[in-house]
């Protein structure tokens, strides 16, 4: 049998493309969660939504809850019968909400005593009466990126909502969200099939929605104007400039998936391809297609419509995308009236921040640390183009070009820069300087682009924690986490070993008085900020992060040594004489928790254990400074595991805590020595191990 | 048949909202940067009284005024707004028809509406809505108030802004402003408003006097603080308006440094918060006169004359 559906649709204005996707998500987890926990879960479960509606299709719900026995817990038994053994009211009062004489109830043992207790048969409840009781709840309470209120005072919900189809088998489910009436009508589209029409069941709905053209699927829609724009990019004889992202948003405005081609001026193509690229796609949510690298004079966009009859469509976009492209062109020539370099005096009036000063001051200090990062890295050769392009870094901000189009702040700079002939390194370190902008961004060309982006990104951290402006939980204002971000992975990535504790030091330096806090607090702040990042970078690519813990805690501040470290500990961590010494570490640490230093003297090892223990040590010794030297790390850590034999032994036969005090103390020493060895490469205390699994292990070995 | 000329469209549009219940009111006799400066926008907002309202608002920007050379954009272009308290259920239908009204058959355009949300620091004003898109171009400002003066509104007003230039220009697919009929097959845009559009940008960018700018604006924001000691809400609310135009110039004239700027948004903003506040108390006073006859006065009856 297929069981009950059920057909959710709540249609309302335009909801906002950037809210659809995470709104129907929601919705359909809630429901499904309440669902599963009256045990009502469906055996399908579909989603759909277009800008002015949310579609749930159920199938497979059982008609009914499923009768059930509810344990009722009455009062304890001393308080429900009198000195008599005569009910008490408490007891009278229990048996009559159960339904049931005194004498029928049971008895129920718990911790706090016996008590009075009575099984209630409860009889399920109609799936649509549970629908009716679950859905307006969870419609309502749909959490939205901003809401608004209508009417009266209707809401809060992000748009007004004008219709609610509750369907359960073809019955409506009696229920409303705010002050719409759950029904079986619903409409067409807005401005082609706006009349209101019933619906019998999901076929149906599905039935009478596709025959308007509507395609309620977000998946099918996307691909039906994929399949689209290809066709017409290959009528065209070029390909599309890929952009998903700008497709989904496309796909989550239509509800009629229609595509409109249009031209424009092919003069328009001596604009840099970032510009036209950008404009098209942020005023006029347009695609662009290209051949063999150069973009054609043509643009495709989405319409909610499935034709263009008389190519109006057509034409208003082509009107529209002339005057932005005039707009564009005109601020590119105005901007090219005024060369970067004489444009920099105008960054003395662009504020940075009011406390920390104008651009032209940033720009002043990001050009200093550039030059100290690249003498640290001992980059002689690049250190020219590195000051070059930090003096024009921020020159673009000043520009009409980025003014209209933020997102193109860096690339406009870079584009300037390259028309105006300066070398390849300079105008890719500007093009470049906001790079990598998310984690799986690409990264700065070249070390005159590394030195100048982490120059800019430091300055801005050192400057708004010196201010106290430090990001806490969702609040991040300046973008901090992201400039950390790009900070770690350039480092990271192009494997630089620069200590950043010593830049940031320098930068602070570069402030002058500018800064509230002391240099030390921002320093000791800025390190676990960027400590923050690491974590959070190395645990996207799969480190454990107890591994990256155990790394960390011997220092942080050259990255590429820290991952080095962190890689080590991943590829032994498995191995079970390195877990034993993990274990033994801890012990030690136990331990050895408030002792003082104690020295140690080989004479005065009596156990042969404990001289075991010692000469294993110090025979290893050698062998992991060199290890260590040369960042060998997984060569200290296995050497460090074979210390787990003899560290074994020694807890099984040497009590550490010994009565004698000289023994005591020499063991406590030894046991130091060896802590300080192998705590060096990385912090094993950190390491989190399975104990059981590996007591068990540990006792065969020991009895065996 | 499309809308053809300039003051069609204004005679088409101030119909359609007339028919549909609307005051049909006059533009504000005082510079203003937008028809929700009006005082038939952001003070009949406020409070509990039922309010619908059309008019031509005349707006000023004078940091888009280009010395009538760019061919879209002007230092004062012409708004259609229509205020709508409490916001009809149907409202997006009675928009749609309005288009429809204007001749445009939108069996073969493409409409749709796009999140945009609306914020005006100088009145402490925010609202959530929609740009209105015909065949990709930007119509009509569409905005659900929800604040306005630091105050939460209750009822909604809805908010419906025409651009009359672009939707002549859109419906003509004319290539400049200018070139729109403003009468049909008779006077254009241009020799209606050219030599405006010319000397004030010339005034704006080069000749304004900014220290008589300055006292001036000094001498609105005391007035607009007297007027309000006086318990004058509408004569406190010119003054302030006067402030926000002032500042709008001096901006123009690039004689705002970045930290004035802030300052000087925060003095007009006060003054918009303090004759909010005033406002709804002085019709308070009055007894909320408009809640009293909504019928009579055909307020509210907006959705219902849409569906006939």
């Amino acid at each position: 049998m297929p069981g009950t559906e059920f057909l959710l649709e709540v249609r309302c204005e335009e909801i906002p493309a950037r809210m659809l996707q995470p709104a129907i998500q929601e919705l359909a987890t809630r429901l499904f969660e309440e669902l599963m926990a009256l045990n009502l879960a469906p055996s399908e479960m579909e989603t759909g939504f277009t800008p002015r509606r949310l579609i749930l299709m159920l199938k497979g719900l059982d008609s009914q809850e499923r009768d059930r026995d509810e344990e009722l817990i009455g009062p304890p038994v001393k308080a429900a019968f009198d000195g008599e053994g005569r009910p008490t009211r408490a007891a009278e009062g229990f048996a009559r909400k159960c339904g049931v004489e005194v004498g029928a109830l049971q008895r129920l043992e718990t911790d706090k005593g016996e008590y009075l207790a009575a099984t209630r048969r409860v009889v399920g409840r109609p799936v649509s009466e549970v629908l009716a009781q679950v859905v307006p709840p969870i419609v309502e309470g749909l959490s939205w990126a901003k809401t608004m209120r209508w009417g009266v005072g209707e809401g809060p919900w992000v748009r007004p909502i004008h219709g609610l189809v509750a369907l359960c088998d073809g019955e409506v489910v009696p229920c409303s969200v705010f002050d719409v009436q759950s029904s079986n009508e619903t409409c067409g589209h807005l401005v082609l099939s706006p009349r209101s029409f019933a619906v019998r069941n999901i076929a149906d709905y599905r039935r009478k929605i596709a025959r308007r053209q509507i395609v309620m699927r977000f998946e099918e829609r996307r691909q039906r104007l994929q399949d689209q724009l290809e066709k017409a990019a290959e009528v065209l004889g070029g390909g599309l400039v890929r952009d998903p992202e700008l497709l989904d948003r496309l796909t989550a405005i239509c509800e009629i998936p229609g595509i409109v081609v249009g031209r424009f001026d092919p003069a328009f193509l001596s604009l840099p391809r970032e510009v036209l690229i950008t404009s098209l796609r942020d005023h006029q949510s347009a695609l662009m297609l290209e051949s063999k690298g150069m973009l054609l004079p043509n643009f495709i966009t989405v319409m909610d419509r499935p034709d263009d009859p008389k190519g109006r469509v057509q034409a208003g976009n082509e009107w529209v995308v002339a005057a932005r492209l005039e707009d564009a062109r005109f601020f590119f020539n105005e901007d090219r009236k005024t060369s970067l370099k004489q444009r920099r005096q105008r960054l003395d009036s662009l504020t940075f921040h009011a406390k920390l000063g104008s651009y032209a001051e940033k720009t002043r200090r990001i050009t200093e640390l550039t030059e100290e990062i690249c003498e640290s890295l001992g980059w002689r050769h690049e250190v020219e183009e590195a000051i070059t392009a930090s003096g024009l870094l921020k020159v673009d901000l000043t520009s009409e070009m980025v003014k209209e189009f933020t997102s193109l702040q860096g690339i406009v700079g870079g584009l300037y820069a390259e028309r105006e002939e300066y070398p390849t390194a300079v105008w890719q370190a500007i093009y470049d300087q906001y790079l990598p902008a998310s984690t799986e961004d690409s990264m700065p060309r070249g070390r005159v682009g590394q030195a100048t982006a982490l120059a800019d990104r430091i300055d801005t951290l050192v400057g708004m924690f010196g201010l106290g402006l430090i990001p806490s939980g969702s609040r991040d204002p300046f973008g901090l986490r992201r400039a950390g971000q790009g900070v770690i992975r350039i480092v990271l990535e192009a494997e630089l070993p620069l200590d950043l504790d010593l830049i940031a030091g320098k930068s602070v330096l570069l402030y002058g008085d500018l800064l509230d806090r002391s240099g030390k607090e921002i320093l000791a702040d800025l390190r676990a900020f960027l400590q923050d990042r690491v974590r959070h970078l190395l645990g996207l690519r799969g480190y454990a992060y107890d591994t990256i813990e155990a790394a960390l805690a011997v220092g942080s501040s050259n990255l590429p040594e820290l991952l080095a470290r962190v890689d080590a500990v991943h590829t032994v961590r498995e191995e079970p004489d390195f877990l034993s010494v993990v274990l033994a570490a801890k012990r030690i640490a136990n331990i050895l928790k408030e002792a003082p230093d104690h020295d140690l003297e080989d004479a005065v090892l009596k156990e042969p254990a404990e001289q075991d223990l010692h000469s294993a040590a110090e025979a290893l010794r050698a062998d992991i400074d060199r290890a260590e030297k040369r960042g060998d790390y997984e060569t200290c850590l296995r050497d460090i595991a074979k210390l787990s034999e003899p560290l074994e032994r020694f807890f099984v036969e040497v009590l550490v805590m010994d009565e004698n005090r000289e023994l005591r103390n020499n063991r406590i020493a030894l046991l130091q020595r060896i802590q300080r060895m192998i705590s060096r490469t990385a912090r094993l205390t950190e390491v989190v191990v399975d104990k059981s699994e590996h007591r068990d292990r540990g006792e065969s070995k020991s009895t065996g | 048949m499309d809308v053809q000329s300039f003051q069609e469209l204004i005679l088409r549009l101030q119909t359609f909202w007339a028919e549909r219940g609307c005051v049909v009111q006059q533009p504000y006799d005082l510079e203003v940067g937008a028809g929700t400066m009006h005082p038939d926008t952001f003070l009949r907002v406020l409070g509990p009284e039922p309010w619908n309202a059309a008019y031509v608002q005349p707006s000023r920007r004078p940091a888009d005024a280009r010395y009538g050379e760019n061919p879209f954009r002007l230092g004062k272009h012409y708004q259609l707004q229509v205020i709508l308290k409490p916001s009809p259920k149907d409202v997006q239908a009675v928009y749609i028809d309005s288009l429809r009204a204007l001749g445009i058959d939108l069996e073969i355009h493409d409409l749709r509406f796009e999140e945009d949300n609306w914020e005006a620091p100088t009145l402490g004003a925010w609202g959530v809505g929609w740009q209105v898109m015909l065949d990709g171009m930007e119509i009509t400002q569409f905005t659900y108030f929800q604040q306005a003066g630091g105050i939460e509104l209750e009822p909604i007003s809805a908010e419906i802004t025409y651009g009359l230039e672009r939707i002549t220009m859109f419906l003509g697919l004319s290539r400049s402003v200018y070139d729109i009929e403003w009468v049909p097959g008779g006077v254009d845009y241009g020799l209606v408003r050219h030599q405006d559009e010319v000397e004030f940008s010339k005034y704006y960018f080069e000749v304004a006097d900014v220290e008589f700018l300055k006292q001036r604006f000094d001498g609105h924001e005391a007035e607009a603080k007297r007027c309000l000691e006086a318990g004058l809400v509408l004569p406190a609310y010119e003054c302030a308006l006067k402030c926000s135009h002032l500042f709008n110039v001096m901006d123009a004239r690039g004689a705002v440094s970045v930290t004035e700027r802030v300052a000087l948004i925060k003095r007009v903003r006060n003054l918009s918060v303090a004759c909010a506040h005033e406002y709804v108390a002085s019709r308070e006073r009055l007894g909320f006169p408009l809640l009293a006859k909504p019928r009579e006065s055909g307020l509210g009856e907006v959705a219902q004359n849409a569906r006939d």
